[in-house]
This record gives structure tokens, C-alpha cells and sequence, in this order.
């Protein structure tokens, strides 16, 4: 049995661990779920079975129901003590001590939630062209809350999570292609602009993702605190607490021999290089 | 505040003038000769503070029964206490004042009434504007004409303000605004719209502009000439102005007598004068006449010789299917085709539209389509007519301004009036005379315009 | 809406200009309005019969550019 590098652990943890990250998913997908209904319906699709007023008032629930999964996600990482996040990080971008750029990037697609949902409540009491430029927000809150994931969560390198992300992805790149094919027909100019950098953003992210949290190293890169990657001194854990950290994902596979290189399936510090650091002389 | 007195009486009081009342000579009338024959404007001799409004002059005008000459037909004197009382309801922003509006923007092709006003009787509308700014308790006026080549020479005007700036006869600072062409612009929540900074479109009401309308203070939006008979009714009373005109619908107004006319002009009438004797004045019909279109793009067609004798007021021409409009008439000769004339009236209109409500901005073009179809198109079948008659339900009151429905009420009158040529048309195809040049003037957009 | 309001009679208008024909108010209230051939709004004149004033706040909630209004009638 190797020894875990993150021997700090507080049991406990692990079920709100578990819970930050479904809640994370599920925020995900509902926000992608709204995105795509937004998109829907700016296009004016409609169908028998889908009507106008189906698509309208989805969108508005959908997006609520996102805005209720990304409080609990927030709360469950709040309650998680393992990792050192405190409230004002969910609100003020890029403070936190744990991994501070993509946490922060939450932070910011929460805030601009907040907005676009504020807004949308208090639609009768302001000006049309205040809300409509508000919303507008909604195209950089969904890419933040995607990227964030994508930098934050550890479980990037888990197929069916990948494949998930990738799914939204795909959906709302091509709802966005159908927006601009089929909108705007007097401003050819900005539906060229917009195609140009739905694109841009597509291969920009791609890139990033492959450089970055597909590669073995990124928990470090990205700005986990060091505590939490090293092993403590001196600190072993037994077998029955070493059982409870392994990932369920991974349950069923053989642990990785000492030194072979590949990743310690830790849920914490995933993908943060071979099991024995030190002997490495890995520069942190 | 509101203070109530009879305005002071005029340097002549036993020379009130006759009909023509507004415009007496050919040429431009200078400030110095505008005091000589009616003596100043009667204003308070106290400047009111912005905001607290002066009624006699309101009550005035209730008296004389002076409606709006722009087209609508609005009770002045209601439009003015409108503002008034929105004025000294200011609160806090009382002092601030309402803001009066010169409406010269003639954006209809076939009257031209307006422009001559302003350029042979600038002062008598400008004495109107500061009379009316007091009244209402304004602190800022427009007058508002069209740019370029359309509207009236913009120099002689500034002068002529300049000149009563130096006498000092603007109650309140006047500035000339240039209105962009078209034919909604002129329309008023669009004066409004162009004056805060944006552009001349029609806006949806409420708030109305004499709620809430030029930087966002009670604004009065009055015809030019309106302004030009108040100024004449303040001097010269209420029973002065009723001497001419009907009871319903007294004084006179500036009427543009246009088409197959021998002396086409602007010719002031008093209200209930017949349509005949206007004519006459006008040397009557250069050919034989077939129809007059009275009201402008908005009225509607009455036949000849049939309506020669109705009485030019928005009480009988409304019932006969026209309206008085801003005093347009135009005389179809029997060698022109009615039909053919309406859809090019109808097309030009359609494309005046501001876009901005899909009734109108899919409507007008349909409609315009399903007229020159009528006109112009194959014979045999009725799909046309009942397309075109469908449309004239769909589009009526449905744009947040009237060109839809003006536009529809003109060419239902045309379908109406010209009905022998419309079974002609439907069962043996358009008559000779659509080839004929056109008589309704139809202005080619300018290069830019929407 | 507060019970005053409810006891007042309404109508439904529409501010032309905001409309931008998403059709959902003819979706949801089929009974006092209809499609014209170019998917914009018709209303049928008059006050909102008291039983279909729910149904019209709804739809004039639900409207994404807001332009259909519920104002005092008469």
C-alpha cells in the first residue's frame, strides 16, 4: 500500500468533499440547461411540443434551480474544513488561499449569477435596455463557471466528468453558432466578431485544458496550497483510513507501485505527481 | 401659483384684423413692421417665475375654441392647461419649467403652409411662443423646422429671433432646431425624442409629453400656426376669433390648395368655407375634376362634383370619410387614375415608416403591394381587394403612432370613392390613365434617411 | 396584485414598439388575443372579463421584453 501524499485529512470531510463536487456538477449542467433555453429562445425555436411559453419559463427555472445548487455548493465547500476557503472567497474573486485564480473565477461567475438573477426578479421595476444589458453577462458567467470546474475541480481528469464538461460545451457552442447564424440580420460585422470569438474561445480553452489540468502536476500549478499536497512528517496513515481517502472512482483498481509516476488517486490532491515526493526532489 | 387677468388690450383695438388674418403681403414681415400694425405682444409685465403658470391667456383661447392646425384638430387651450398644471405640480423641480414647442417641421408633401408662415409671419408665431410660455410656465422653447432644402431658410428665422432677443420679446430663450426629414418626425413624442438626443421616432405613450417630454419636463407641442392665431387672440380677444369660422370650429386656417388647380397656393379660409368656393379662389380646376383628397396623406378622397359643397370642417368632412388635416386639398383631374395615385401615395408612406412596430413595418409594405397590385396589376381576380381590405383591419391602431391608421383610413377612402375605377380595374385590367404623371407629390427619400 | 386592484376593471395593452413578436402571450391567453400573419399580437378590445385577469397578469409577466401592460380600463 502506498503511502498517501495528503495524510492531513479529517475524515469527515470526505461526504461535504463529495457533495461540493456533485453540487458543482449539477450547478453545471442546470446553468448549461438555462444557457441553452436562453439561447433557444432568442432564436424563437419552437415546436408543437415545445411552445414559446415552455421555453420561456424553463429557462427562468433552470436557471434559478442552478443559482440553488451553486449556494449549496458553496456552503458544502464553506463547510468542508480540509480546504482553507472562507465566505468572503465565494463572493470577492481571486483572496482565496486555495488555488486562487480558478476559485476565484466560481467567485466571479456567482457574482455575475447573482446579477443576472437580481436583475431578472426586479425586471418590471427597471428600464427594458438596463436588464437586456445585464443579461448580457450571462455569456461570460457560463465560460467562467465551465473554466472554473475545469481549474478547480480535481476530478478534471475523470472521463465521465470530461466528457460531461465537454457535452455542455458542445451544446452551448453550437446553440451559440445557431444564435449568430440566425440573429442580427442588419449587423453582419458583429455576428462575424462573435463567430471569431466563440472560436477563439473554443481552441484558447482546448489548449489550456490539455496544457493544464490534463497534465500530472496542474493541483500544484494551479495554487493548491502546499499543506495540503505534501505529506506530513512523520504522519503514515493506516490502512483503514487510507481505504476511506481512495475515490470511489477508482475503487476496484490496484494501487499504483511505489514510485511508478502515476498520480496518487488522492480525492484532495489529485494528479499532484508519483506517491513519494521527496525522493523525486520534485520542485514544488 | 396661477394668476388670473385679462390680456391687455391692443395698441388698435378698433382694428382687428380680417380675414387673410395671418399672412397680408408677399413679403417677409420685419420685426419693426410686425409692432407697427399689431403693437406688441401683451405679456405680464412681471416676469413669472418659471413654473408658476399665468391662465388668462388659457382661458382666452378656451373661449375662442382654437384648435390645433397641425393635423389632429387637439383643443388648444386643454393641451396647454395640461402642461400648466403638470408645470406647478413640479415639486421640488417647480422651478425648473415646462418647455414650449414650435412644431414648423411641415413633414407632409403636400402642404406647404408652415413654411410660408414662418417666412412671411415669423413674428406673430414667435409672439404666440412667448405668450403660450408664460401661460404655461415654461423656461425654454423650440421651433422646430426640417434641415436642408425641405424646410424654410434657418437664417432668416435666427434673426428673426436674434431681433427679439435684442427687443426683448422672447419670454424665454427660443432656439431653432433642425429636424431630420420624414414624414414621422414631426410627429410629436419624435420632436421630443430628437430634442433629448436621440432619434426622431414616434415613442410609445404614456408618459404623454405634456407629462413628460423634453429633458423630461412638461413640454407643449403646438402647430406654428396654432402659435401665430393665439398671439392674434390674445391681442384681440375670444369674440374676435369666433367672427369667422363655425361654433364648433371657429376662426380660419392656412389651407395648401395643390394639384390640377389653375392657381395651386396657400390660401387662408375661414373654417366651414365650401370646398367650391376654396376651389374658386384657387381659379378652379385647371381640367375636369374628379376627386379632391382633402386632410393630406391622412384624409381621404371626396368626389367631385359630388362634395363641392361641404363645408371645409373636421365635423362634416370626418362623416363624409375626409378630415381638414393641416389644410391640405389636392384636385385629381378625371385624366388621372385615383387608384394609381393612392398606391403611390401608399408605397411612399409604407417607407416613411420607422420600423419600430411590426404591424406597421410589415403592414404598410403589404399594403402598399396589395394597392399597386389593384392598380396596376392583371385582371380577373378579387384576392387582391380582399387582401388589401383585410390589411386596412390588420394595421389601423396598431403602431405606437398614426401612420398606420392614417395611412389605411386614406386608402379604404380611395377604394370607396373610386369604386367604378375599381371594378374597372378588377374585371378589365388598369386603365390608361396609371401611366399619366403623378399629382399627389410623393418626395424621394434623400440620400441617408431611414 | 393587491385586492383593490382585482376588483377594478382592466385591459391589456400592448407598447408596439417592445413588442418583438416571441408570441408567448398568444400561447398563454389564446382566449382575448391572437397572431397576426406576421406573429405579432392582436388583443381583442375591451376590459379582461374578471375570471382571465390571472391568466393576463401572467402573461404580461411572462412577456421577455415586457410589452404587454395591464392598465385601468375606461
Amino acid at each position: 500500500m502506498t503511502a498517501h501524499p495528503a495524510a492531513i485529512v479529517v475524515t469527515s470531510s470526505t461526504p461535504l468533499w463529495y457533495a461540493t463536487r456533485a453540487t458543482g456538477l449539477v450547478a453545471l449542467v442546470l446553468l448549461t440547461i438555462s444557457m441553452a433555453l436562453g439561447l433557444l429562445s432568442s432564436v424563437r425555436y419552437q415546436r408543437p411540443g415545445l411552445p414559446r411559453f415552455v421555453t420561456v419559463g424553463l429557462h427562468r427555472n433552470s436557471a434559478l434551480l442552478a443559482f440553488a445548487f451553486t449556494v449549496l455548493h458553496i456552503i458544502t465547500t464553506l463547510a468542508d474544513s480540509y480546504v482553507p476557503v472562507r465566505i468572503q472567497d465565494a463572493f470577492i474573486p481571486f483572496i482565496s488561499a486555495y488555488r486562487p485564480l480558478w476559485l476565484g473565477l466560481g467567485a466571479v461567475s456567482f457574482d455575475l449569477m447573482i446579477a443576472l438573477i437580481g436583475t431578472s426578479l426586479l425586471r418590471a421595476r427597471m428600464s427594458y435596455r438596463t436588464w437586456q444589458a445585464v443579461h448580457w453577462a450571462a455569456y461570460l458567467c457560463w465560460p467562467v463557471a465551465v473554466v472554473h470546474g475545469l481549474g478547480t475541480g480535481s476530478d478534471t481528469r475523470v472521463r465521465w466528468v470530461l466528457l460531461l464538461t465537454l457535452a455542455c460545451v458542445s451544446v452551448i457552442a453550437a446553440l451559440t453558432g445557431w444564435r449568430l447564424a440566425a440573429g442580427w440580420p442588419s449587423r453582419p460585422v458583429a455576428r462575424l466578431a462573435g463567430a471569431l470569438a466563440v472560436v477563439a474561445a473554443l481552441i484558447a480553452g482546448g489548449a489550456w485544458l490539455a496544457a493544464g489540468p490534463l497534465k500530472p502536476g496542474w493541483a500544484s500549478r494551479a495554487g493548491t496550497p502546499p499543506a495540503l499536497l505534501k505529506p506530513a512528517a512523520g504522519r503514515a496513515l493506516g490502512p483503514a483510513a487510507a481505504a476511506r481517502l481512495t475515490s470511489p472512482i477508482t475503487q476496484g483498481r490496484p494501487p499504483a507501485p511505489a514510485g511508478s509516476g502515476d498520480p496518487a488517486r488522492h480525492p484532495h490532491a489529485a494528479a499532484s505527481g508519483p506517491a513519494i515526493a521527496p525522493r523525486q526532489g520534485r520542485a514544488r | 401659483m396661477t394668476v388670473t387677468g385679462a390680456p391687455r388690450a391692443a395698441r388698435d383695438p378698433g382694428r382687428p384684423p380680417r380675414i387673410p388674418r395671418l399672412i397680408t403681403g408677399s413679403a417677409p414681415v420685419s420685426l419693426a413692421e410686425h409692432l407697427d400694425r399689431y403693437g406688441p405682444p401683451p405679456l405680464r409685465a412681471d416676469r413669472p417665475a418659471a413654473g408658476r403658470a399665468v391662465t388668462g391667456l388659457i382661458d382666452e383661447i378656451d373661449r375662442a375654441g382654437l384648435t390645433g392646425r397641425g393635423g389632429a384638430g387637439f383643443p388648444a387651450a386643454r393641451k396647454m392647461r395640461a402642461v400648466a398644471d403638470a408645470a406647478s405640480r413640479g415639486g421640488t423641480f417647480s422651478s425648473v419649467g415646462a418647455v414650449v414647442i414650435a412644431n414648423g417641421a411641415e413633414s407632409e408633401p403636400a402642404s406647404w403652409k408652415d413654411r410660408l408662415l414662418l417666412s412671411r409671419a415669423p413674428h406673430l408665431v414667435l409672439d404666440g411662443v412667448a405668450l403660450a410660455a408664460e401661460a404655461v410656465g415654461a423656461s425654454r422653447a423650440y421651433l422646430c423646422v426640417h434641415a436642408g432644402p425641405v424646410g424654410p431658410a434657418a437664417g432668416p428665422l435666427r434673426d428673426a429671433i436674434a431681433s427679439r432677443d435684442r427687443a426683448g420679446l422672447n419670454r424665454v430663450p427660443v432656439q431653432l432646431a433642425e429636424i431630420p426629414g420624414g414624414y414621422v418626425t414631426s410627429q410629436e413624442t419624435a420632436l421630443v425624442g430628437f430634442l433629448n438626443g436621440g432619434p426622431a421616432r414616434p415613442a410609445f405613450v404614456p408618459p404623454r409629453p405634456a407629462q413628460r417630454g423634453a429633458h423630461r419636463r412638461p413640454t407643449l407641442v403646438q402647430n406654428v400656426e396654432t402659435f401665430a392665431h393665439a398671439a392674434l387672440i390674445a391681442r384681440y380677444g375670444a369674440d374676435w376669433f369666433r367672427a369667422a369660422g363655425t361654433a364648433a370650429f371657429p376662426g380660419t386656417a392656412l389651407m395648401s390648395v395643390g394639384g390640377a388647380v389653375r392657381r395651386p397656393g396657400v390660401y387662408e379660409a375661414a373654417l366651414g368655407t365650401t370646398l367650391a368656393s376654396l376651389l374658386q379662389r384657387a381659379g378652379g380646376p385647371a381640367e375636369a375634376p374628379a376627386a379632391v383628397l382633402a386632410g393630406g396623406y391622412f384624409g381621404g378622397w371626396l368626389p367631385l362634383p359630388a362634395a363641392q359643397h361641404i363645408p371645409l370642417s373636421d365635423e362634416a368632412l370626418r362623416p363624409a370619410g375626409a378630415s381638414l388635416g393641416p389644410g391640405v386639398l389636392v384636385l385629381l383631374p378625371e385624366s388621372s387614375c385615383g387608384l394609381a395615385e393612392t398606391a403611390r401615395a401608399v408605397r411612399y408612406l409604407a417607407s416613411q415608416s420607422a420600423g419600430q412596430c411590426g404591424p406597421c413595418s410589415n403592414g404598410l409594405p403589404a399594403l402598399a403591394e396589395a394597392m399597386e397590385w389593384i392598380a396596376y396589376g392583371r385582371a380577373g381576380a378579387a384576392d387582391g381587394l380582399s387582401w388589401a381590405q383585410q390589411l386596412l383591419r390588420l394595421v389601423s391602431g396598431r403602431g405606437a403612432c398614426h401612420l398606420p391608421d392614417g395611412t389605411a383610413s386614406m386608402a379604404a377612402s380611395a377604394l370607396r370613392v373610386f369604386g367604378a375605377d375599381l371594378h374597372r380595374h378588377l374585371t378589365r385590367g388598369p386603365c390608361q390613365r396609371v401611366s399619366r404623371a403623378g399629382v399627389l407629390p410623393v418626395p424621394r427619400p434623400p440620400a441617408g434617411a431611414s | 396584485m393587491s385586492p383593490r386592484r382585482r376588483r377594478e376593471p382592466q385591459r391589456l395593452q400592448l407598447n408596439p414598439i417592445a413588442c418583438e413578436a416571441h408570441g408567448v402571450c398568444i400561447e398563454l391567453l389564446p382566449e382575448l388575443i391572437a397572431a397576426d400573419p406576421w406573429g405579432y399580437p392582436v388583443i381583442a378590445p375591451g376590459p379582461v372579463p374578471q375570471q382571465l385577469l390571472p391568466l393576463a397578469q401572467r402573461a404580461v409577466n411572462v412577456c421577455p421584453t415586457l410589452a404587454l401592460l395591464l392598465t385601468r380600463a375606461g
